[in-house]
């Protein structure tokens, strides 16, 4: 066996793109699983043993991060020199920290009220999943443009809106969270 | 996670939590955010006209508990320092006084680039004001 190819698209064999053949993926799962089976190598060399066990580590990490879209777009975004930790990659509007800001002051509101408030949050739950699905369908755009494009530009906004898809997924959990306490 | 005492003291009772007239001129409003988690800050300075000394401080976080204890520590530090003397204080500084793990170093961050943007957005008001002044 030769080095291992680190990188998860390289490890599976396939393009490095943003949208994936979520069944293809899951094929080339499986017949590396097989490949690398350990028990395929008890007759082997330690170091191949060894490799076995590194494949099968990169295998599974890398099948849970390409699976998932969100996990895969910030896999992808990261080898690009798009890291969320990078300086610059983190800025978002100003409207949309205020409005974020906002709408948690909101919720805070309604939280502090009583079980009348029930309505209101339902209502803030509905609004906040509205938003995260149009940021959803907006992103799912994007990935076939930049998978078509291959154009950095498209990058640097994906990396824009996965920012905001974050603290409107924070805000769909907090009423929720607030909505499944009230009713227990 | 557990949390160091002073964190949980700066979350259990923070300090200066409010808000101040964002239209006041001697008022600097800073709202940030953190990416990673989602969370959202707003820190108001307001400045003395005669000494130039940050007279009142206060902040809303909305976020984990080390956001808000770094936050609430930076309000109290904030206060009877100059703009400059603000403008020195690092994250690091916060980090060491709450002991903060790793993971948690961005939390102090969110609580630096907030002072920064706070007075900035002082600065960016006063300038505006000058020619007004001169004017009269
Ligand atoms: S986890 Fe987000 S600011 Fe602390």
């Amino acid at each position: 066996m030769g080095v291992l190819p680190s990188n998860y698209y390289d490890f599976f064999g396939i393009e490095h793109r943003l949208d994936l053949d979520l069944r293809d993926l899951e094929r080339r799962f499986y017949a590396l699983s097989r490949q690398y089976h350990p028990d395929r190598f008890t007759l082997k060399s330690a170091e191949e043993q060894q490799t076995a066990l590194d494949a099968t580590a990169i295998l599974n990490d890398g099948y849970r991060t390409l699976r998932d879209p969100l996990a895969r777009a910030e896999y992808l975004l990261k080898e690009n020199g798009f890291d969320i930790g990078e300086q610059g990659s983190k800025n978002v509007p100003p409207e949309l920290l205020e409005e974020v800001f906002e709408l948690n002051m909101a919720l805070e509101e309604l939280r502090a009220g009583d079980e009348s408030a029930r309505a209101g949050l339902e209502e803030a739950r509905a609004k906040f999943i509205a938003m995260r699905d149009g940021i959803d369908a907006e992103l799912k755009a994007k990935f076939a443009e930049y998978d078509g494009s291959r154009d950095r530009k498209v990058l640097a906004e994906v990396r824009g809106i996965l920012n905001r898809r974050r603290y409107v997924w924070n805000l769909v959990n907090e009423v929720e969270k607030e909505l499944a306490g009230a009713a227990a | 996670m557990s949390y160091s005492d002073k964190v949980l003291d700066h979350y259990n009772h923070p300090r200066n939590v409010g808000s101040l007239d964002r239209n006041d001129p001697n008022v600097g409003t800073g709202m940030v955010g953190a990416p990673e988690c989602g969370d959202v800050m707003k820190l108001q300075v307001k400045v003395d006209e005669m000494t130039g000394v940050i007279a009142e401080a206060k902040f809303k976080t909305f976020g984990c508990g080390s956001a808000i204890a770094s936050s609430s520590l930076a309000t109290e530090w904030l206060k009877g320092k100059t703009v400059d003397e603000a403008l020195a204080i690092k994250n690091t500084d916060i980090v060491n006084e709450l002991s903060l793990p790793p993971v948690k170093i961005h939390c102090s961050v969110l609580a630096e680039d907030a002072i920064k943007a706070a007075i900035s957005d002082y600065k960016k008001k006063q300038d505006q004001r000058k020619p007004v002044e001169a004017r009269a």
